[in-house]
């Protein structure tokens, strides 16, 4: 027994060696989950779409269109870049690229109100973004709400007396619209706690498929045998790499889940504690899934390609931009054997909602089972692996 | 060497190239159209509707029974859950079962009709966007609804206004909205005709950089070199133009697929489209060919061109406007083809604006073409004395 763990130690040793000799993998495993959270908020950081240029057709030119106007410019949203002429001026603005909207008022604007009728205000909205039509969209309906119960205060006011009694009974149903999680509606916010999560995977993927890559070389050169390997049983080598691993993924872990939501002012609800019990199964998969994945590493600079192809899968099968609850079939089964999904899944509710790990359960389970997984086929792999002759 | 016949020889290198490994066809045809059809399957849908939520009727009455009959009857969720309190709605969302939920507060009916304060509430989990904001859109619309046939409801009863006059009290004035060209907010237009020409983009840097640096790993590059006449433009053209062929080919393909048979909007006549695919793929090609010329190394060339590929996703403001970027970010978004690309796409394709609005994407494209004319001697330099360096 004690040997044994003293053939955990020495591969364990040797594998530090291997990492820190290696500029490649002290690229993945350092210099990438370093930088990529920083440059991946950065790109991100103004979370909202402000100010987007907007162009308006004043077929009204009254006080009340101009202050419509006014309130639209107003918007966080928007702003008003000017006044076209017609239709098909906005149009050229919009065809040269000086708006993303335009509204249009129309010539009977301030009599339709004063009339009781209906005043219908156009909005055309440049459809190729959901963030900028998103933005824009939810703040012209506040708009219109706010703007429809001043003009029937206005009404109320003109026919006096009967008309407060019956508006004050009929104004009392209001509505009440509180957004959870990312509270402010960023962009930043919603989507870094998930990509911090396929960055620890990734990086951790890349560098150990990097080392398989550089131990498969080493072995074509040398007639089948790896003149830095540890004479070790198969369990102790998987232990004593993943036991290497995980000691430099631990420091690097808690600089990614707790410096990186502080530093940006990202959803930081939960606690330490919960964060990296959430994420230790989470860096346990990841290893014996890169050390799975050896089998496909014939040479150092394959692992770049297994990895750089799979994350941008992996991304859209976390249910982050696409939801869980629309992956089905085949690709909810893809999705279910990836340990970032299961990552994503739990950790961006502990960081949003302040989750307890008791509510991110599955996700919790699940990881530990791909752990355990992934152990076995990383096992497997040292197990059979073709001996020289 | 004459030139036409160094060009054939390096042309028949070139093919025999695609051939010889086979990584060539994993990572040209295997993982970009896999790429494509895993991604038009998993959005095939558009919209990601009915999303699970949760209801928190504490009235149960026949009015608060209404509005849930109304939630239900959205196409934009799903009343999977009935809470009884707010507790336990709210975990329900913390644990991810739902992604949002509705209460109706204690006394709804009797305050609604005896004209005291009622409010409906809605939680929406933006957590996650999109069906966070479909909840709230849901949700909205009901609340909305309910509140509007009640004033109604009071306004007439009144005996002030007639019903006509009343509905009109109740929205003075609309802002009807027109989303230009995609009314059906259809999520995956716009994320297929960007993230299948950037897996396209990122397979082409990594393979040009791959099979113009393997001679140097292999010391084969004199010998490379000398079948095209010593000439390196002759060399990497015909190392890269069969290449070209696959990679236009493929993207014609994946076009008609968008275009022609999942109805894609296409606004504008599919040669702008086609020729936008062809000068993304050579400007992609270009802008490879240049880094790999720099720095010579192969797994140098590889691993950058890697990391910047996989930027490029973020940064060409496929999903967050590049113009809402800190302006020395949003900057880089310039350097990628794809970006371009993506532009042409939206003024043509989807937006059908006349080809003179988008004439500088089209200059941008071609002017990529001639960055490698920077580079190739250093390539050259190399080639004729290998060094790799593991």
């Amino acid at each position: 027994m004690c040997s044994w763990f003293r053939s955990v130690y020495l591969v364990c040793r040797r594998e530090f060696r291997l990492v820190f000799t290696d500029a490649g993998v002290i690229l993945f495993f350092f210099l990438l989950p370093t930088v990529y959270p920083i440059v991946y908020t950065l790109i991100y950081n103004p979370e909202v779409v402000r100010e987007m240029p907007v162009a308006v057709v004043d077929n009204s030119r009254t006080a009340a269109s101009r202050s419509l106007v006014r309130s639209i410019d107003a918007l966080p949203s928007a702003h008003v870049v000017g006044y076209a002429s017609s239709l098909s001026e906005a149009r050229q603005w919009y065809a040269s690229h000086d708006c993303y909207a335009v509204v249009e008022i129309p010539r009977g604007y301030d009599r339709s109100i004063g009339r009781s009728e209906q005043a219908v205000v156009s909005l055309y909205c440049d459809a190729s973004l959901l963030l900028r039509y998103r933005a824009l969209l939810l703040d012209m309906t506040q708009l219109q709400i706010a703007f429809d119960a001043d003009i029937r205060q206005q009404a109320v006011d003109i026919i006096g007396e009967p008309a407060y009694a019956a508006m004050g009974s009929a104004s009392s149903v209001g509505t009440n619209a509180v957004f959870i999680g990312d509270t402010s509606q960023g962009f930043a916010s919603f989507v870094m706690p998930g990509i911090l999560m396929l960055i620890l995977q990734q990086s951790l993927i890349l560098g150990i498929t990097m080392l398989a890559g550089g131990r498969a070389e080493r072995r074509r050169a040398n007639g089948g045998i790896d003149p830095l390997g540890v004479a070790a049983s198969p369990l102790a080598t998987i232990m004593g790499r993943l036991v290497c691993y995980l000691l430099i993924y631990l420091p690097m872990t808690v600089y990614v889940v707790v410096w990186i939501p502080s530093m940006f002012a990202l959803p930081d609800s939960g606690s330490f504690v919960d964060y990296m019990l959430f994420v230790f199964p989470l860096l346990v998969s990841s290893c014996f899934l890169g050390m799975t994945l050896e089998v496909f590493v014939t040479e150092r600079e394959t692992s770049l390609l297994v990895v750089v192809f799979s994350s941008v899968v992996f991304l859209f099968l976390s249910g982050l931009s696409w939801p869980m609850y629309a992956i089905t079939g085949f690709w909810r089964a893809l999705a279910s054997i990836v340990p970032a999904t299961w990552g994503v899944q739990g950790f961006v509710r502990l960081l949003s909602h302040g989750s307890s790990l008791h509510a991110v359960a599955s996700p919790y389970l699940h990881l530990w089972l791909l752990a355990a997984l992934y152990a076995l086929t990383a096992w497997l792999l040292v197990r059979f692996r073709r001996q020289p002759s | 060497m004459p030139f036409l016949s160094a060009l054939k020889q390096s042309l028949i290198l070139g093919c025999r190239r695609l051939v010889s490994r086979k990584i060539y066809f994993a990572l040209m045809v295997f993982v970009p159209v896999g790429f494509a059809l895993f991604f038009m399957d998993l959005m095939s849908e558009g919209l990601p509707l009915r999303a699970p939520v949760a209801v928190v009727d504490l009235d149960d009455s026949s009015l608060s029974r209404r509005v849930v009959r109304n939630l239900s009857s959205s196409e934009l969720v799903d009343v999977a859950f009935r809470a009884s309190s707010y507790a336990e709605a709210l975990e329900l969302v913390k644990s991810g079962k739902a992604y949002g939920f509705f209460i109706i507060p204690r006394d709804f009916m009797a305050d609604a009709v005896g004209g005291r304060a009622a409010e409906l509430s809605f939680y929406s989990d933006l957590t996650f966007f999109i069906p966070g904001t479909l909840t709230y859109k849901g949700f909205m619309a009901t609340a909305v609804t309910a509140s509007g046939g009640l004033v109604k409801t009071t306004l007439t009863a009144s005996g002030l206004l007639d019903d006509r006059a009343a509905g009109v009290m109740l929205q003075p004035m609309v802002v009807q909205t027109h989303l230009l060209h995609n009314p059906w907010t259809n999520y995956s237009y716009y994320l297929s005709n960007s993230f299948i020409p950037g897996m396209f983009a990122l397979v082409i840097f990594l393979i040009t950089a791959f099979s113009v640096t393997t001679d140097i790993k292999q010391g084969t590059s004199p010998r490379w070199l000398a079948a095209s006449g010593g000439n390196i433009y002759i060399a990497t053209f015909g190392t890269l133009a069969p290449q070209t062929l696959v990679f236009t080919l493929l993207g014609f393909a994946v076009q008609a697929l968008f275009y022609r048979f999942c109805g894609f909007p296409l606004h504008c006549p599919p040669l702008h489209m086609l020729s936008a695919w062809f000068l993304m793929v050579v400007a992609s090609q270009a802008f490879a060919l240049f880094v790999s010329g720099i720095l010579v190394n192969m797994r140098l060339s590889l691993s950058v061109l890697s990391l910047l590929g996989i930027l490029a996703f973020s940064v060409t403001g496929f999903s967050f406007p590049v113009e809402q970027m800190y302006p020395y970010i949003g900057v880089f978004s310039y350097l990628y083809p794809v970006r371009w690309y993506f532009l042409i796409y939206i003024d043509q394709a989807l937006n059908g604006l006349p080809l003179y609005y988008s004439r500088f994407y089209y200059v941008i494209l071609i002017l990529f073409t001639l960055l490698p004319l920077a580079s190739l001697w250093k390539l050259r330099r190399h080639c004729l004395r290998p060094v790799y360096l593991p």
